[in-house]
């Protein structure tokens, strides 16, 4: 091969592998941080409903603390390239949908949007579009994680005598199974993961079966 | 929420189309690059008197036959604009690699580049029409379809090994063959997949290795030039090989 040739090749790649290594270091940072807001979101199982809304507080700043780092990785990313770094972070995206969706759902008990996640949660720009977005596939695997928490959230609740909160959760994740049915998944990982959800949501009506039999909650209405 | 997700199936709908279309293109590209593949070997091993000009209308023939995959990377143009290349880069890639194989082949034997491996650059240029580049190339397709050149010389410098002038040439290619190798080692880390190809181009290159030396070792019973060995094996083949002609008799 030509020298010049050679070199030129060489650079190309030397490039490219700065750009991973920044990349690198800044899932490293959104890791820690991830971690420690799953770590603060496992306490909601034993967290009586009066003191649900001091332990969301205490996530929220860790949370929005995630925008340093969506900007710095679009900072970093070349023109148009989003999508050939994009695996690198896709785990932590995902698991900061999770946190964003489940507080939502705790707050407000209702599903939260996409583009909320994106612009208000992660901070992610419109103008990054081609550099740092939020694809649907990876909001829908943080769904999927919400709802597979919300299965588990069920059967806790009630252990701690909250007989209606099952009766929500059943309302909520049937309503968004409805929706995940619309959809026409290829087989990948995100298939599968939703062929998982019927699980979970039996795992829901058991619970608000066993409520019901018994009494236990008071209607809605 | 029905409405949300009516949208996100359209758009996954969107994204799968664009991916299977893209897929049946890359598939058409390694179909007409193996094609003109095995186009360049037939002609190169013709009976021919001027090789030079034999290789030269190989070389023309095979970059004609490419148009017909240039065609089709440049109706994919539109579906890989901006930052959809990278989405889909690994539905291009197969198709685009083989098309680098042959297209290094073609310009390797055009007597017009010195036996040369065609540059990145002329690659890139060969991917691109009056509008410009369809499509970025990357450097882990321009080197991984240079690494299956390797495997492509290996046949032709074997199958050429006992033709006038064969010998020389397999040790031209042989050396051209280590060189790429050489070459290629210090990618090996930062391209995926560039070190299992570095093992195929090893072993090719021993093939060659091994071709060649025998010819060496049988060569050195006769103390003869090179030529008046090639003579005396064409005269023998050329008696057995068109028994079933009317030439000789």
């Amino acid at each position: 091969m030509d020298p010049v040739d050679l070199e030129k090749l060489n650079s190309l790649l030397e490039h490219d592998v700065g750009v991973n290594e920044k990349i690198k270091e800044q899932v490293k940072e959104f890791d820690k941080k991830i971690r420690i807001i799953v770590g603060i979101l496992g306490k909601i199982h034993s967290t009586p409903s009066g003191s649900m809304p001091q332990l969301i507080e205490s996530v929220q700043p860790v949370l929005l603390s995630c925008r340093e780092i969506t900007a710095a990785i679009a900072d970093v990313i070349p023109r148009d390239q989003f999508w050939r770094w994009k695996d690198s972070w896709s785990n932590s995206i995902r698991a900061a949908v999770f946190a964003s969706a489940l507080i939502e759902y705790l707050r407000t008990g209702t599903l939260i949007s996409l583009a909320r996640v994106s612009s208000e949660i992660l901070g992610i720009q419109d103008e990054w579009k081609d550099r740092f977005s939020l694809p649907v596939e990876d909001y829908l695997h943080g769904l999927i994680t919400m709802v597979n928490e919300l299965a588990r959230y069920s059967v806790n609740a009630v252990t701690l005598g909250n007989f209606e909160e099952p009766m929500k959760i059943s309302a909520f994740v049937k309503e968004l199974f409805s929706g995940f049915i619309m959809l026409n998944l290829k087989n990948d990982s995100l298939r599968r993961r939703f062929d998982s959800l019927k699980y979970d949501l039996k795992k829901v009506e058991e619970v608000v079966y066993d409520v019901s039999l018994r009494k236990l909650a008071v209607p809605v209405k | 929420m029905q409405a949300t997700f009516q949208q996100f199936r359209d758009d996954i709908d969107q994204a799968n189309d664009r991916r299977e279309r893209l897929i049946k293109a890359s598939r058409d590209v390694t179909n007409i690059s193996k094609k003109t593949i095995f186009l360049l070997h037939r002609i190169v091993l013709e009976d021919s008197s001027d090789d030079r000009a034999l290789a030269a209308r190989a070389a023309s023939s095979a970059r004609q036959k490419l148009t017909e995959a240039n065609a089709i990377f440049a109706a994919m143009r539109p579906e890989l604009a901006g930052d959809l290349f990278w989405r889909f880069q690994r539905q291009v890639s197969p198709g685009l690699q083989e098309y680098i194989e042959a297209l290094s082949f073609a310009h390797y034997l055009d007597p017009e580049s010195h036996g040369s491996l065609i540059s990145y650059q002329q690659v890139q240029d060969a991917l691109s029409d009056a509008n410009g580049p369809y499509f970025p190339l990357t450097t882990s397709d321009y080197l991984l379809g240079l690494s299956d050149l390797t495997g492509e010389l290996m046949r032709f410098a074997i199958s050429n090994i006992t033709r006038r002038g064969g010998r020389p040439k397999a040790n031209e290619i042989c050396a051209f063959v280590r060189d790429c190798k050489s070459d290629f080692e210090r990618f090996t880390p930062h391209v995926r997949d560039l070190s299992k190809k570095q093992y195929v181009t090893a072993s090719s290159l021993e093939k060659i290795e091994t071709a060649a030396y025998a010819l060496v070792v049988r060569g050195s019973e006769y103390d003869l030039p090179p030529e008046m060995l090639d003579d005396l094996v064409a005269q023998t083949t050329s008696r057995f090989g068109r028994g079933d002609e009317d030439h000789d008799v």
